[in-house]
C-alpha cells in the first residue's frame, strides 16, 4: 500500500496508536487488578487494599487450586463442552447459512424458514417447559444438555449469510457452470471467502458455551458436574440472603472461607486463560482469510 | 435422501409427542404411574413392616431406597473421595436403619429453590426433599402432593425429637399442621437474640475511652455517640478516610441481630422495621410507625453530623468489610456470630484488634428484641410414597441419636470424625436443624463450664462445644499471639453469646412476639413495590435529600393507599 | 438442455432443504416445543399444579404489568439505559475496529485486539467491585477530580450520574467484543478498491467514509438492527450489581423490578408475560428495521 508519508498522515498514525493504546490499557485493568488480587493475601484483599500490585504476595491461591479436584473436573467438563458444541455449531450454521443466500424464488419456501428463524430468536418459552423437555429427551445430567439445547445459534447464521451475500456472485455462477452443485459450492468457494466470519462466528460459539452458566444451573443437578463457569459462579455467595435465610455460624464460616476473594480471583484467571489463547489460534484462520483474499484478487 | 428425510422428521414428530404428552401429565400423573410399579414387590415389603414394632429406630428388614431433594453448601468439607450421596452419615444410615438414599437433584442455596419447582413443574418430586419456605410447603398442601405425617410422627418420633419441638411451645409444630394433621418435619430456628454493638475495646483502652459505667454490657445511645465520635476525631485506626458508622443501603433488617443494619438504634427506641406484629388486636407493619419514625430521625441526624458514613447507600456489604478490616471504622452491628466469618478479617490485618460487645438500652434501662419465627426448612414426604416413617425415623437417628449417643464412636468412627473436623451439616439427608429452644445458652454454658475447668471437655454435649471449648483455652493461654481462629471462637461466644446470657440471666430483655403471616394475594403483587417504596424513602429521609419529618408521614400515606391497607386486611383476615 | 436445467433446479432445491434439515430439527425442538411456556404469560402458574393444571387468567398479568405505579419510570429507564448502550456501543465498536485497521504493526494488533475484548469475559460480579473502587468517593476518579479542582461526585449514588456510568461502563466492556464482527466485515472489505482510492490520492478519511463504512454497511444494519431487539432489556447483571436503594428513581429497569417481583412469591407468570411484551416489541422493531434497510441500500437483513 502506498502510504503518502506527510506530515498530517504521521500524526495520524500517532493519535491512532495513543487512542488504541489508551482503550487498551483501560481493558487491560480490571483484569490486572483481578490478577494482583489473585496473588495477594486473603486479608489484604478483604480490607480492599489491592490496586494494580499483589498486597503480602503469595501463592496459596493457586496451589489450592492445584490441589482442587473441583476445579479441574468442572474444567474438563467445559473443554469437552466446547469443542462438541463448536463442531456441532459450526456445521449447522454453515449448512443452513448457504440455502438462505437464495431468493424465494430459487429456493422456495425460503422465507418461510427464515420467519421461523427469527421467530425463535425473539420469543422462547422460558425455562420450565425446557427443562421439562430435557428432563423427558433423558438428557438431564448429561453433557449433551449443555450443548443440545444452544445447537443452532440464530444470530450466527444469519451474520454468515450476510458474509455471504457479501461475496461476488459472478465466482459462484462460475463453478455452477462448471457443474457444481450446492454442497461444492459452498464448501469450494463461499467457505474459503468466509473465513474471517467463520473464525468470528466460531470464536461465539467458543465464548457463548464457556461463559454460559445458567443452563449447568439448571440442567447438571450435581454440583459436582457443573462446568467452570457455573461452578465459579456458585463460589459468589450472597453472605446477606444466607443471613436471612437463617444459616447457621458453622456453615457461615464454611462459605466465607471458601468465597475467600483471592481464591475466587485466581480461579477467574485460571478459568479465562483458554480464552485468551483460542483467540490467536483463530486469528490464524483470519489471517488466512486476508491472504486469501489478496491471492482471489 | 428422502428415507433420511422421513427418519429425521419421525424422529422429531417423536420428540414433540413424548414432550406434548409429558406436559399433558405434568399433574402428577407421573406419580400415580410409579405406584403399581412399587405396589408389585410391596408384599415382601409389607411383611417386613409387620413385623417390626412402632421402634423409632428400628431397621428395616429389606433395604428401601429414599430419592430425595438436596440443598447443599459449596464447602461441605467433606474428605476427599465422600460424596453427598456416599459419605459417612448416609453409610451410618444404611448400616443402621437399611435406608438407602439416592439424590435426585442436588444444588446450592437459592439454585435449590430453582430446581424445586423445576421438579414440581415437570410433576416429579422425589421421594422427601426441604421446601425452604412456608409458602411452598403450603402450595404442595393444597395441591395434595405430599403426605400427611401425622401418624408417623407420633408413633415413631423419638422422646428427644418430641421434647426439642415441645421446648418451642406449640409453636413449631403449629406451622406445619394443617387442618389438624402434620405435613413436614420442621427445621427449628431458635431466637438469634439482639443485633450487638461490636466496639474495638483496644482502641478504647488505647484511646482512654469509658462507657457502660455499671458493667452490664448495655450502653446508651449517647455513650455509642460518644464513642464514635472520638475514634473518628482521634482515628487510633491511622487509617485514611475515616468512617464513623457504616450502615447497609436499606438500613434496616426484618432479623433481629441484622448485620450492619439500624436495627439496634431502632430497637432500642421500640421500633421494629420489616416486623409484623399484632397491636390492640390489629396488624401493624413495623416500619409504619411513629417509633420507627424517631428511628429515622436520629439516623438521619447522625448523618447530617457526620457520624454515619458519608457514603451511606451506596457502600456495599464488602465495603463495610474492608472500612472494618482496614481501620477505618471500629464500629459495627451484628449478630453474635460476626466474630467467626467477618471480624476474624480485622483480626488478620491488626494482630492487636480486639472487639467488646455491647447492646444499646432503651430509655428504660431494658434492651428490647423479637422472638424469629419457630420453624426454618421442611421436610416433606411424597403423597404415595411407601414408607412416610422412614422420614421421621431419619430425623431420630440424625436430630436425637447421633447428638446424644455416646458410644456412636466406638461402632462407626467414621461418623464422629465428620463431627470432630467440622463437615458440614448440609451432608446429613437432611438439610435442616432441630435444636431445643434453649440450645444456643446449653451450649454456652458447656463452654463456659469447660473454660473454666467445672466440667472436662468430654463433658460438652457436641462435638463443636468440644472444639470451641478448646480453641478458647488456646487463645486464653496466650491472647495476644492466638490463631485467628482461636480468637474467633473467644470473642464469638465469651463474648457474643456471653452477652445474650447475662442479658437474659438478669431479665434485661424485652420479647416481641411478632407475626408471621403466609405470603398473601396482594403481597404477591404488590409487595415488591411496597419494599422499593420503603427503602428508597428510607434512605433518602436518612442521607437528607427528604425531611423526615415530612418524608415518613408521605411514606407512610403512599404505603397504605399502594396496597398496604389491603395486606393489613388479609393479614388480619389469616389470624381469625 | 432446458429440462436438464430444471432438473438441476430441482436437485438443487431439494439439497437447500436438505441442508437447512439438521437445523430445522434443533430449532423445532428446542426452540418451537418449549414455546407451549408462552402460556403461562396467560396463567397463574403453580409449579406444583404444571403447565396443564394452572389457571388460566387472560391477560391479567400485562394489566397489573401496565397499572404498576412505576411502570413509567421503569420503561423509560430501560430504554434510556439500552438505547444509549446500543447507540454508543455501536459507535465505538465500529471506530475501533476501523483505528485498529489501521494499525500495521501485526504483534502490536493482535494483542490489542485480545485485550480489548478481555472485560467481556468477566461477569459483572467481579467487575462491579472495580467500578464501584474507582468511581466511589474515595475513588480514583474523584481523586483526579479533586486534583483538578473539581468537587468530587458519588457517581453510584447520585440519579444524575447514575445512568451515564451503567452506560459508560457497559460500553467500555463490551467494545472490544463487539467491534470483532465489524474488523471481519473490514478484511472482506475487496483490497483493491482501498488501493484504487489510494493512488487517486483520495484522503484517509474520504477512504474511511467512500469505501471502509460502504463495506461495512450491511454488516452495521444487521448489528445494529439486531440490537434494537433488546431495547428492553437494559442489563439485569450490571444494574443489579451496582444500584441501590439510592438511584432506584433512575436505576430500576424492567429486569431488576421483575427480579424483585419474583423474591417475593415464585411469579413466573409474571416474568413471563414481560418476556413476552419483550419479544414482541422486539418484533417490531426489528421488522421495522428490516423494512428500512430494504429501502435505503435494496438489500434486507433477513
Amino acid at each position: 500500500m502506498i502510504e503518502n508519508k506527510s506530515f498530517s498522515s504521521r500524526l495520524r498514525i500517532v493519535i491512532i496508536y495513543v487512542i488504541v493504546i489508551l482503550l487498551g490499557l483501560s481493558c487491560l485493568f480490571p483484569l490486572w487488578n483481578i490478577v494482583a488480587i489473585s496473588f495477594s493475601g486473603s486479608a489484604a484483599v478483604t480490607a480492599n487494599r489491592v490496586g494494580l500490585l499483589p498486597v503480602d504476595f503469595t501463592l496459596a491461591a493457586y496451589k489450592k487450586i492445584l490441589e482442587d479436584s473441583q476445579f479441574w473436573r468442572s474444567f474438563l467438563i467445559s473443554v469437552a463442552r466446547v469443542v462438541i458444541a463448536l463442531a456441532i455449531n459450526l456445521i449447522l450454521i454453515v449448512l443452513m447459512a448457504y440455502p438462505l443466500t437464495k431468493s424465494s424464488k430459487e429456493f422456495r419456501g425460503r422465507n418461510i424458514y427464515m420467519n421461523l428463524l427469527i421467530f425463535a430468536m425473539l420469543f422462547n418459552g422460558g425455562m420450565i417447559p425446557s427443562f421439562i423437555l430435557v428432563k423427558e429427551l433423558g438428557l438431564l445430567n448429561t453433557i449433551w444438555a449443555l450443548i443440545l439445547p444452544g445447537a443452532l445459534p440464530i444470530f450466527s447464521v444469519i451474520l454468515l449469510m450476510n458474509f455471504f451475500l457479501g461475496i461476488p456472485k459472478s465466482m459462484e455462477e462460475a463453478a455452477i457452470i462448471d457443474g457444481a452443485g450446492p454442497l461444492q459450492v459452498l464448501l469450494k468457494i463461499l467457505l474459503p471467502c468466509a473465513k474471517p466470519c467463520l473464525a468470528t462466528i466460531a470464536l461465539f460459539s467458543v465464548v457463548g458455551s464457556w461463559n454460559d452458566f445458567y443452563s449447568g444451573l439448571i440442567y447438571i443437578q450435581r454440583p459436582k458436574n457443573y462446568p467452570i463457569m457455573t461452578y465459579i459462579q456458585s463460589l459468589n455467595v450472597d453472605i446477606q440472603e444466607m443471613l436471612r435465610s437463617g444459616m447457621n455460624s458453622s456453615a457461615l464460616q464454611n462459605i466465607t472461607e471458601l468465597s475467600n476473594k483471592n481464591l475466587n480471583a485466581a480461579k477467574i484467571v485460571v478459568a479465562v486463560i483458554p480464552l485468551l489463547v483460542i483467540y490467536p489460534i483463530l486469528q490464524k484462520y483470519l489471517i488466512t482469510g486476508i491472504v486469501m483474499g489478496s491471492v482471489k484478487e | 435422501m428422502t428415507k433420511l428425510y422421513k427418519r429425521f422428521s419421525a424422529a422429531m414428530l417423536a420428540a414433540v409427542l413424548a414432550f406434548s404428552m409429558t406436559a399433558c401429565k405434568a399433574d402428577h400423573t407421573k406419580d400415580k404411574e410409579k405406584e403399581p410399579v412399587e405396589t408389585e414387590n410391596t408384599d415382601s415389603k409389607n411383611e417386613a413392616k409387620d413385623t417390626k414394632s412402632a421402634d423409632p429406630f428400628g431397621a428395616y428388614e429389606n433395604e428401601i431406597t429414599v430419592t430425595v431433594g438436596r440443598q447443599t453448601l459449596q464447602n461441605p468439607k467433606m474428605p476427599e473421595g465422600d460424596t453427598y450421596e456416599d459419605n459417612a452419615y448416609t453409610r451410618w444410615l444404611k448400616d443402621r436403619l437399611n435406608i438407602k438414599i439416592t439424590d435426585e437433584f442436588e444444588a446450592n442455596g437459592d439454585d435449590y429453590n430453582r430446581q424445586v419447582s423445576l421438579a414440581l413443574s415437570a410433576g416429579e418430586i422425589p421421594d422427601m426433599m426441604k421446601v425452604v419456605s412456608q409458602d411452598e410447603l403450603i402450595e404442595l398442601y393444597e395441591n395434595d402432593l405430599i403426605a400427611d405425617l401425622t401418624d408417623a410422627y407420633h408413633t415413631y418420633a423419638s422422646d428427644y425429637l418430641k421434647e426439642v419441638y415441645a421446648s418451642y411451645g406449640d409453636r413449631a409444630l403449629n406451622n406445619v399442621t394443617f387442618d389438624g394433621k402434620i405435613i413436614a418435619l420442621p427445621g427449628t430456628n431458635a431466637d438469634s437474640g439482639p443485633s450487638e454493638v461490636w466496639i474495638r475495646s483496644d482502641w478504647m483502652e488505647q484511646l482512654g475511652i469509658t462507657v457502660d459505667e455499671d458493667n452490664n454490657n448495655c450502653i446508651t445511645i449517647e455513650e455509642l455517640e460518644m464513642v464514635a465520635r472520638e475514634f473518628m476525631d482521634k482515628n487510633p485506626g491511622k487509617a485514611e478516610n475515616v468512617v464513623g458508622i457504616a450502615l447497609i443501603p436499606w438500613l434496616t433488617s426484618g432479623d433481629s441481630d441484622g448485620t450492619f443494619s439500624m436495627n439496634s438504634i431502632a430497637y432500642a427506641m421500640g421500633a421494629f422495621p420489616k416486623t409484623w406484629m399484632k397491636v390492640d388486636g390489629k396488624a401493624v407493619y413495623g416500619s409504619t410507625t411513629q417509633e420507627t419514625k424517631n428511628a429515622m430521625v436520629k439516623v438521619a441526624e447522625w448523618f447530617k453530623t457526620g457520624l454515619l458514613d458519608p457514603q451511606l447507600g451506596t457502600r456495599t456489604w464488602d465495603d463495610i468489610s474492608a472500612l472494618l478490616a482496614n481501620g477505618q471504622t471500629g464500629i459495627t452491628f451484628g449478630t453474635w456470630h460476626i466474630p467467626d466469618w467477618l471480624l476474624n478479617n480485622v483480626r488478620a490485618m491488626d494482630s492487636k484488634a480486639a472487639f467488646e460487645a455491647y447492646v444499646i438500652e432503651d430509655a428504660n434501662g431494658k434492651v428490647n428484641c423479637k422472638h424469629n419465627d419457630a420453624t426454618a426448612g421442611y421436610i416433606v414426604v411424597r403423597k404415595g410414597y411407601e414408607y412416610p416413617e422412614a422420614a421421621v425415623k431419619i430425623a431420630n437417628l440424625f436430630y436425637d441419636e447421633l447428638v446424644n449417643s455416646k458410644a456412636l464412636g466406638e461402632k462407626y468412627p467414621e461418623v464422629m470424625k465428620y463431627q470432630a473436623d467440622g463437615v458440614d451439616g448440609s451432608v446429613r439427608p437432611f438439610n435442616i436443624e432441630v435444636n431445643s429452644y434453649t440450645s444456643l445458652l446449653d451450649d454456652y454454658s458447656d463452654i463456659k463450664g469447660g473454660v473454666s475447668g467445672e466440667i472436662a471437655i468430654e463433658d460438652a454435649r457436641t462435638t463443636e462445644s468440644k472444639n470451641v471449648i478448646s480453641n478458647i483455652k488456646n487463645y486464653l493461654a496466650d491472647p495476644a499471639n492466638a490463631e485467628i481462629v482461636d480468637w474467633s471462637k473467644y470473642h464469638s461466644r465469651m463474648k457474643g453469646i456471653a452477652l445474650i446470657q447475662s442479658l437474659t440471666e438478669s431479665d434485661t430483655f424485652v420479647w416481641l412476639t411478632p407475626i408471621f403471616p403466609q405470603t398473601t394475594q396482594t403481597m404477591e403483587t404488590n409487595w415488591a413495590n411496597l419494599g422499593k417504596l420503603e427503602e428508597e424513602a428510607f434512605i433518602k429521609m436518612a442521607t437528607g435529600a427528604i425531611e423526615v419529618e415530612a418524608g415518613f408521614d408521605q411514606f407512610v400515606k403512599e404505603w397504605y393507599s399502594q396496597g398496604g391497607e389491603q395486606i393489613i386486611s388479609e393479614i388480619e383476615e389469616q389470624l381469625k | 438442455m432446458k429440462k436438464e436445467k430444471k432438473s438441476r433446479r430441482r436437485y438443487s432445491e431439494t439439497m437447500y432443504h436438505l441442508m437447512m434439515l439438521p437445523g430445522m430439527f434443533f430449532l423445532i425442538l428446542f426452540s418451537y416445543v418449549p414455546m407451549v411456556g408462552i402460556l403461562m404469560a396467560f396463567q397463574d402458574f403453580v409449579p406444583a399444579k404444571g403447565l396443564w393444571g394452572s389457571k388460566f387468567v387472560g391477560l391479567k398479568h400485562f394489566i397489573y404489568m401496565f397499572q404498576l405505579p412505576d411502570i413509567a419510570k421503569i420503561v423509560r429507564n430501560t430504554v434510556t439505559i439500552a438505547l444509549g448502550k446500543i447507540i454508543i456501543g455501536t459507535f465505538m465498536a465500529i471506530a475501533f475496529s476501523i483505528l485498529l485497521n489501521e494499525i500495521r504493526h501485526k504483534f502490536f494488533k493482535k494483542s490489542v485486539q485480545t485485550i480489548v475484548y478481555l472485560p467481556h469475559f468477566l461477569s459483572w460480579v467481579v467487575l462491579a467491585s472495580v467500578v464501584v473502587n474507582m468511581f466511589n468517593l474515595d475513588g480514583s476518579v474523584n481523586q483526579i477530580l479533586s486534583a483538578v479542582g473539581m468537587e468530587k461526585i458519588n457517581f453510584l449514588g447520585s440519579n444524575k450520574t447514575f445512568q451515564p456510568l451503567i452506560i459508560g461502563t457497559d460500553v467500555w466492556k463490551e467494545f472490544g467484543y463487539n467491534s470483532i464482527v465489524y474488523l471481519a466485515a473490514i478484511t472482506s472489505i475487496d483490497p483493491g478498491l482501498h488501493e484504487a482510492a489510494a493512488i487517486d490520492g483520495t484522503s484517509w478519511w474520504k477512504r474511511v467514509w467512500h469505501v471502509t463504512l460502504p463495506g461495512m454497511l450491511p454488516i452495521i444494519l444487521l448489528m445494529a438492527a439486531m440490537s434494537l431487539t433488546s431495547i428492553l432489556s437494559a442489563g439485569f447483571d450490571q444494574i443489579y450489581n451496582l444500584y441501590s436503594p439510592i438511584v432506584y428513581e433512575s436505576g430500576d429497569v424492567l429486569d431488576t423490578y421483575v427480579y424483585r417481583i419474583g423474591l417475593v412469591g415464585r411469579q413466573y407468570s409474571f416474568g413471563s408475560a414481560v418476556g413476552l411484551c419483550r419479544s414482541f416489541v422486539g418484533m417490531i422493531l426489528l421488522l421495522t428495521a428490516n423494512r428500512l434497510t430494504k429501502k435505503l441500500t435494496d438489500r434486507k437483513i433477513f
